[in-house]
């Protein structure tokens, strides 16, 4: 790989941190963060792996032995990596539940199928990294390699989903929704396609970290831009009453309600407090006469 | 606009799903192979790697 580009690459790692920042600034300042609080988590965690590993960088030529320096970096950056692979979970759970929150049917169902699909990852990402010959860090970096390559998937079906139902959703293309979407789901692609390319080239500084660097740098800069402008508000959600968002909605809401119950037998009056009692008791005796009145009937007339 | 936003979804996801064809599980070699999406270069090498990954030959 060319000095050029190895130079540029050196450059792009302090751009980072900077635009994390700034995205967090605008979050604050725009009131999302409360909204998007896991997308904030996921930021302070870039952040401060930037801030540990940036002086590793750059003191690796300059003063720390660099074996040293590598293991310290490699602990730090894989860390942080597990860190975000969960809060990237998180992250697409919020924006699932931010985006169906008008079909609050539908939004309890899909989140009710979306902790489900997340703990069979989870238990799937365990059970690939459980073999013999893998321990210690081995194990941990094939687990975590599991778990961002379901987070990946579902974070493009997330936005493959919100990209194609976005007007039952009462969304634009200018929604904050979307626009994390869209950004999780370049990250994500950009993962993947480097996943791939990894197992070729082992080296930290190749064409990938470049176009690494481009990705998260569209992607922060457009998420900035999503949070500074104000964003337009939802539009009213009219759906023709065949749609069948409306049906699965209706239906869903049924699906969560608490039924009642009704005691038939074997209920011993020390249940009942005394007035309880007393009102049965004045009720019976209300009805006793109406019950006896068909015998007194049936006496006259015979 | 619509057109062109949905296209360029559906190159992602196409792009990711063919990217997951070509990872091979990590769990069958012993080094890494999987990356954080990041502006820092990805410590790809063991930590023990005797090269250091080449960390310092980038600076």
């Amino acid at each position: 790989m060319g000095n050029s580009l190895r130079v540029l690459i050196s450059h792009l790692e302090y751009v980072e941190p900077i635009l994390c920042g700034m995205l967090i600034f605008f979050l604050v300042r725009s009131k999302a963060a409360r909204q998007f609080s896991y997308l904030v988590a996921l930021l302070c965690v870039r952040l401060g792996c930037s801030l540990i590993c940036l002086p590793l960088l750059y003191f690796c030529a300059r003063g720390i032995e660099r074996h040293m320096a590598y293991q310290a970096y490699f602990y730090v950056y894989w860390t942080s990596y597990a860190l975000e692979a969960i809060l990237s979970l998180l992250v697409i759970y919020s924006i699932f539940k931010l985006a169906m929150a008008p079909l609050k049917g539908l939004q309890t169902l899909g989140m009710l199928i979306f902790r489900w699909v997340a703990a069979i990852s989870v238990a799937v990402a365990i059970g690939v990294a459980v073999t013999p010959h893998l321990t210690g860090i081995h194990f941990m970096i094939a687990m975590i390699t599991q778990l961002q390559q379901t987070s990946s998937i579902l974070t493009l079906c997330l936005l493959l989903f919100v990209c194609f139902a976005i007007r039952p959703m009462g969304l634009s293309y200018n929604s904050r929704i979307f626009g994390v979407s869209l950004g999780l789901g370049i990250l994500a692609t950009v993962s993947l396609v480097d996943a791939a390319w990894l197992t070729h080239s082992p080296n930290m500084y190749s064409t990938i970290s470049l176009v690494n660097g481009l990705a998260v740098g569209i992607t922060l800069l457009m998420w900035s831009a999503y949070f500074a402008f104000p964003e337009p508000k939802r539009r009213i959600i009219v759906l023709p009453t065949t749609s069948p968002f409306l049906r699965w909605n209706q239906i869903s809401m049924a699906l969560g309600d608490d039924p009642g119950f009704v005691a038939v037998g074997g209920i011993p009056p020390e249940l009942f407090a005394p007035a309880e009692l007393e009102v049965m008791r004045r009720a019976s005796a209300k009805m006793t006469p109406a019950l006896e009145t068909p015998v007194g009937m049936h006496s006259l007339s015979a | 606009m619509k057109t062109i936003i949905r296209a360029f979804v559906a190159v992602l996801v196409l792009s990711g799903a063919v990217a997951t064809t070509q990872t091979s599980s990590a769990s069958t070699q012993n080094k890494v192979d999987v990356a954080r999406t990041s502006m820092l270069p990805i410590p790809s090498c063991p930590p023990d790697d005797p090269n250091a990954c080449g960390m310092a030959d980038g600076r």
